[in-house]
Formats: C-alpha cells, structure tokens, sequence
C-alpha cells in the first residue's frame, strides 16, 4: 500500500481532473501527472480504490467507474457548470453535493424522474437550492444508513 | 440514491421498498446531509489522510437532519 500522502495526491489529481475534464483519467495519466511509472500509476490508483472510500472500478477492469461526487460511466443526474453539459453525478445525492466542487458557481441538475419519466430540474450554488423544478422534488434512499456499505452500487 | 418528481412518485416507483418510508426527505435536507466536511472538504489535497476525521460530523448531521430517525442510523460500531 502507498503512503497516505501519496494516495493524497493521487486521489487530489483524479478529482482535478475530473472537474476540469468532465472524466476520470486512465492510470497512465495519472502516473504522468505524479511523475511515476504507468505500473506504478496502477498501483496507486488500485491502493486508492481499497482504502473504504465509496469510490469504485469497473469491474475486472483498471478503470474508474465512479468518484464522488461525479461519475465516469454516465448516469441519469447529468451536470451543467457554465453551459456546459460535461460531467456525471454518482446519485441523486451526489448531484447536490456537487455544488462543492464548483464554489460561485450554480451547478444545474437534470434528470428524469424514475417513476413517471418527466424532468426533474435543480439548481444548486454554495449548498443552497436555487431552483427546483418541480417545487416537490423528493430524494429517495431505499435501504437504511446502516445497510449503504453492502449496496452502495445498488441504493 | 435517487430524485423524484414527488413524494408520491417515489411511494409508487416499481423498486419503492415497502417500510422504507422514513428514505423520502426534502432536496434541503439531502443537501444539509451532503453539506458537512465528509463531502465539502473532497478538494483540499489532503482528503484520503483527512477523511477518518469527518465521519462522526456526518452521521450527527443525519441525525439532526432527520430528527434522529432510526433509518438513518449509522451502522453499530
């Protein structure tokens, strides 16, 4: 296992990444970013995915899948910064916690609703809600809080 | 994790649980839960060493934000 510091800066560069970029890097990015070798860049991203965070790979695979609060397998919370429509929320709760990523900024969330099919719009800046169409959206979790480790992929 | 247009729609969606009632919350609500340092701090170049640290204000926040209901416990210790 790398050191905490490293996976710090591993962890840092994805995120980065992904913001700027609307998807997470390959492993081979990420070891020309940290200047490491590409196994190493492997390494590191495979020590980053076992340290317990809700991070994940696709499986049997080296690539990422998910990085909270974004996505890089799309998903139905598409996210709008500026105009552009470039980035992924993990989850409907994610989609909120967004808005932490782009400070100043509005981030818009547009989904659609999984039981009737119509949009679900939110603007969200700063933690604040600044718009929600409709008015009545609801978040939904399905299992409790104690049951979210063993079905994270699945709530 | 997901949003719905309403409450209803959600109490109607084929994969609504029955008894999980207490999982529907407000948009502010899920935003405060997702307002504590666990998810604010993701950006300062230190979360991996940092984020043990955030886990105790988050599941107080769950508590406070849902009025200490028992589906959003954390799981025993």
């Amino acid at each position: 296992m790398a050191d905490v510091a490293m996976l710090d800066r591993t962890y840092d560069f994805i995120m980065k990444r992904l913001i700027a970029d609307g998807r997470a890097p390959h492993h081979t990015e990420i070891a020309a970013g940290l200047g490491v070798t590409p196994d190493a860049g492997r390494q590191l991203l495979l020590d980053l995915m076992a340290v317990g965070l809700p991070n994940w790979l696709h499986p049997h695979t080296d690539l990422i899948a998910s990085f909270p609060p974004f996505n890089n397998q799309p998903t139905q919370y598409r996210l709008g910064v500026g105009g552009e429509w470039k980035w992924y929320a993990q989850c409907g709760l994610e989609a909120l916690a967004a808005c932490w990523a782009f400070p100043g900024r509005p981030v818009e969330i547009q989904a659609p609703c999984l039981d009737c099919g119509k949009s679900i719009e939110v603007t969200v800046k700063d933690g604040r809600i600044e718009r929600a169409a409709p008015a009545t959206t609801r978040f939904y979790v399905s299992v409790p809080v104690r049951d979210w480790r063993a079905n994270l992929i699945y709530t | 994790m997901n949003l719905f247009r309403s409450e209803e729609d959600a109490r109607r969606w084929a994969e609504f649980v029955p008894g999980s009632e207490a999982g529907i919350v407000t948009l502010e609500q899920a935003l405060a839960i997702m307002s504590t340092p666990r998810h604010r701090q993701r950006f300062d170049g230190r979360y991996v060493s940092s984020s043990p640290n955030y886990t105790a204000a988050f599941f107080a926040k769950l508590s406070e934000v849902t009025g200490g209901s028992p589906y959003w416990e954390p799981p025993a210790t």
